[in-house]
């Protein structure tokens, strides 16, 4: 729970106000940490690509909109960023757990996890990696770089860490 | 009655409302008929108006209206299971369903065969469902609005057809501040 908590919290520290997920094993702790909280608001959605739409709208009501989801989540939501999000310029910041990095014991995953990075390089989806608890401390700053860039930014939390929160 | 003429019929009601237009000709048949900074036009990502519309009626209070059409909410359906669960009551989606893809060539849409997207609506959860004719939307609209208990789902089904437009002019950074500004979130402009 340490550290699902100090993501939370440094994510809020940096402005974010308004959160989605769509669920992964690795970010359940977060969102009982949000679903108990009453300073922000927070819903399940059943997938990414329209998550980016509700992130747009609440942008436009003022909010720093973040959505937690699957690295594979990117996959289903290519032309929802560029043609919405960076179009428009609208900060977002993206909470993902980082599947098919050492440790994860689906295979599967690797896939995706093997072509992600690309895809934010190429999308120019400024990255943070966090793979050890004193990455988390960079969170906020980056956070509230989405809004200083008028983008989205990605929070890259891989297995190993996320797996060891309980 | 075609999209254009219905567009034409509800603006009395849109032009005092924070609008989320459709992808496409929606968008710029709207802005056509009567620009207004209250006018979110959608320059990409299709399917996504109904989302758009929802994220912001969640963090304001003004009503707000997204026009959709029937091609697009197909694209993007699981949003009517969130609808039905989480919108808020200043949210209204209003889709134009005239059983085509008119911004491609008004290929024909599964609503045009089986599909009903009023039982889909009421299937996801959405409480207050419309199924009416172009000429009945106006007046479902504005009781849609002055409903401070509910939000509605309306399905607009109307003819297909389209009027021969030009591209929206507006750079999106425009769309987006002088939108932004009209709900009085913008000070710079």
């Amino acid at each position: 729970m340490k550290i699902s908590k100090k993501i939370i919290s440094n994510l809020k520290e940096g402005g974010a106000n308004f959160f989605l997920s769509v669920p992964c094993k690795l970010l359940a702790n977060m969102i009982a940490i949000l679903e108990a909280d009453k300073e922000v608001y927070y819903s399940s959605i059943p997938r990414e690509e329209e998550g980016m739409g509700i992130c747009a709208g609440a942008y436009l009501g003022n909010k720093l909109p973040c959505i937690m989801m699957q690295n594979t989540g990117i996959g289903n939501s290519v032309n929802s960023i560029v043609s919405l999000l960076q179009l428009y310029q609208m900060p977002v910041v993206f909470l993902i757990s980082y599947r098919g990095t050492p440790g994860e014991p689906v295979g599967a995953q690797g896939g995706m996890a093997s072509v992600t990075e690309e895809i934010l390089d190429t999308l120019r989806i400024p990255m943070l990696h966090c793979s050890a608890e004193k990455d988390l401390e960079k969170i906020s700053i980056f956070a509230n770089h989405a809004k200083v860039i008028e983008g989205p930014v990605a929070i890259l939390c891989n297995f190993d860490l996320m797996k060891e929160d309980k | 009655m075609n999209r254009f003429e219905l567009l034409n019929l509800l603006q009395e009601t849109l032009q005092n409302n924070l609008v989320v237009c459709n992808i496409g000709l929606p968008s710029q048949e709207l802005y056509k008929i009567n620009d207004r900074p209250n006018y979110f036009y959608m320059l990409g990502s299709m399917g996504l108006s109904s989302s758009i519309g929802l994220g912001l009626s969640l963090t304001i209070d003004k009503n707000v209206i997204s026009i959709d059409g029937d091609g697009s909410v197909l694209m993007n359906m699981n949003t009517l299971a969130t609808i039905g669960n989480r919108a808020p009551s200043n949210y209204t989606l209003l889709i134009i369903d005239n059983g085509s893809y008119g911004s491609t060539g008004d290929q024909k849409t599964f609503t045009n065969e089986k599909t009903s997207l009023k039982d889909v609506a009421i299937g996801a959860g959405c409480e207050k469902v419309i199924e009416c004719s172009g000429e009945e939307t106006l007046e479902n609209l504005n009781k849609a609005l002055s409903d401070n208990n509910h939000s509605y789902v309306i399905i607009s089904k109307i003819k297909s057809g389209n009027v021969t437009i030009k591209p929206i002019p507006l750079n999106p950074i425009t769309i987006r501040d002088r939108f932004r500004k009209s709900i009085g979130l913008v000070s710079y402009l």
